[in-house]
């Protein structure tokens, strides 16, 4: 198995005396991200996230199947995450790395498991009918923060989506397609936002945000944050490196919420101007399939 | 100047006669990305500029890519990755077979005195053998002289990656005509004080006293190199940046 190239150790020595004194390679302030970036796709549900030079994509898809025995009257969701060779040599197909594991995990963890996405909505007949919505991350670039754009990624992606509208009369479902009746959102209850913390040096003093490949490299300690616009927190993930002050990472979280309320606001400004782009001439309020609908004469 | 048109090829187009330097004192000596067919052909074997030199009666092609192919006599900057009996393994460029560096190809080295250098140190190098299926061979002494000439290990500082091209470009004789880089000597005249040295496979390690001006030499270097920056461009960034700096 191909090892990650590792950087050397003028490298390493000299990006951890940068950030004792506050400076970083790219000119950034230590809790300051880069650019944010994203574009969604044709179809609903693709969204093309970039941070800096780490670009993630994600896409959102919808198929009916039967739910769960144990859980007649809940939808699917699931999250599959894919680090391909094309991203670095050191990632194989096939093989799951410890790092694809860790951000399927948080990703499950931040919006499946937050209760992000309403999954009894998604339930058609109880018992017989649902859909499985599947989101599927693709890193395509890796330049460091994988999580924090992957999640980024996977929201947009999934409020961004639309599933074919169906109806049920006397005991038959009917799906539609686009042409005959305008797809429906997802009925989405929050946003939760990954915000990543690295640590660096023995006592974990040097606290920055948004770490670039190289940063990750040689810190010594991440502490993943999850949260929402409202300031609720779905979960903390601080997987070994050095211990944190309770203190301290109350400090990061207060900043924490400040990073997800802009991260939020800057998605809600993208998906209106989707919007907008999308509805040409005006009428897709009027083609809108939550409209009640006008009896047949 | 020696190069006079430059004209654009693509992988087997044939090249016209009179764009082939005919020198009767002098071999013709083709350089990277052509290749020569049996009787007498030239084709060019990758898309780039095509460069003549009359004097030297050479021609090569200038193009950019990603892959460092070692050439003898590049400069390059190599990571130590582990010590053999005799020899270091050193990588030239990640993901590809070693080289090697023995451990008497240093100035003044013996048995004794050879310099102790951990895994993961730097070195600044000259690429001696570079055959296409034998490990490529580097040293950081002139077998001539047995003087340094500057190579050896590289201290402190930090190592930023740029293109294969822009690190050509540094390293040309007149970088500031030929080149059109004029970086360095801007960065210089603003005030930075440090020292650089550029590895033709695409690194350059930048030392000195001040971070702070290690990381504007660097971000400098990569933002000129990202951007396609020209003469004008460069003296607007090497300003902006310095001022920052202050």
């Amino acid at each position: 198995m191909p090892r990650e190239a590792e950087p050397s150790l003028n490298e390493k020595q000299f990006v951890l005396q940068a950030l004792h004194d506050s400076v970083r390679l790219d000119g950034r302030e230590l809790e300051q991200y880069r650019p944010l970036e994203l574009t969604f796709g044709d179809q609903y549900g693709v969204a093309d996230v970039t941070l800096g030079k780490t670009r993630v994509l994600a896409k959102a898809s919808a198929e009916l199947t039967v739910p769960y025995a144990d859980r007649p009257l809940d939808g699917i969701f699931n999250i599959a995450t894919e680090l391909s060779p094309m991203t670095s040599p050191a990632f194989e197909v096939n093989r799951p790395t410890e790092t694809e594991v860790l951000i399927s995990r948080l990703l499950e963890k931040t919006v499946r498991r937050s209760g992000a996405l309403d999954t009894e909505s998604l339930c058609l007949v109880a018992g017989q009918k649902c859909w499985s919505i599947r989101v599927d991350v693709h890193v395509l670039s890796h330049d460091g923060n994988l999580i924090d754009a992957a999640c980024f990624a996977v929201v947009a992606a999934l409020r961004h989506f639309r599933k074919p509208d169906t109806s049920m009369e006397g005991g038959v479902l009917t799906v539609y397609t686009p042409a005959e009746r305008e797809p429906v959102p997802l009925s989405w209850l929050h946003s939760p936002f990954c915000v990543t913390w690295s640590f660096f040096g023995e006592e974990g003093d040097v606290a920055v945000l948004d770490a670039t490949w190289m940063e990750e490299q040689v810190r010594s300690g991440s502490c993943t944050i999850s949260l929402n616009k409202h300031g609720e927190i779905c979960q903390i993930a601080k997987l070994g490196g050095v211990p944190v002050e309770a203190v301290s990472l109350l400090q990061c979280t207060n900043v924490a919420l400040v990073k997800a309320k802009d991260m939020s606001s800057k998605l809600d400004r993208w998906l209106a101007e989707d919007a907008r782009r999308r509805d040409k001439g005006g009428l897709l309020a009027e083609l809108s399939a939550e409209n009640d609908r006008v009896p047949d004469m | 100047m020696t190069t006079t048109e430059r004209p654009l090829v693509l992988p087997g187009d044939p090249i016209s006669p009179d764009l082939i330097p005919s020198s009767t004192s002098k071999p013709l000596r083709l350089g990277p990305g052509l290749r020569h067919v049996p009787p007498s052909d030239i084709v060019p074997v990758v898309a780039g500029q095509l460069i003549t030199n009359h004097q030297k009666n050479s021609m090569w092609v200038e193009y950019n890519s990603n892959r460092y192919i070692p050439a003898p006599g590049d400069l390059i900057i190599a990571q130590i990755l582990r010590s053999g009996p005799d020899l270091y393994f050193t990588s030239i460029s990640p993901y590809t077979p070693p080289a090697t560096l023995p451990h008497l190809s240093f100035e003044s080295a013996t048995k004794k005195t050879r310099p102790q250098l951990a895994p993961g140190a730097l070195v600044y190098a000259r690429v001696v053998l570079a055959n296409k299926h034998m490990d490529p061979e580097i040293e950081c002494v002139s077998q001539s002289t047995g003087k340094s000439d500057g190579l050896g290990e590289l201290k402190g500082g930090m190592v930023f990656d740029v293109s294969l091209q822009f690190a050509r470009r540094l390293l040309m004789a007149k970088s500031k005509e030929e080149g059109k880089v004029e970086v360095l000597e801007l960065l210089g005249g603003e005030g930075l004080a440090f020292e650089i040295a550029v590895g033709r496979n695409g690194k350059v390690w930048v030392g000195g006293e001040d971070v702070k001006a290690i990381v504007v030499v660097g971000r400098t270097l990569r933002e000129t190199d990202e951007g396609g920056l020209g003469v004008e461009a460069q003296r607007k960034l090497v300003r902006r940046l310095a001022k920052g700096m202050k």
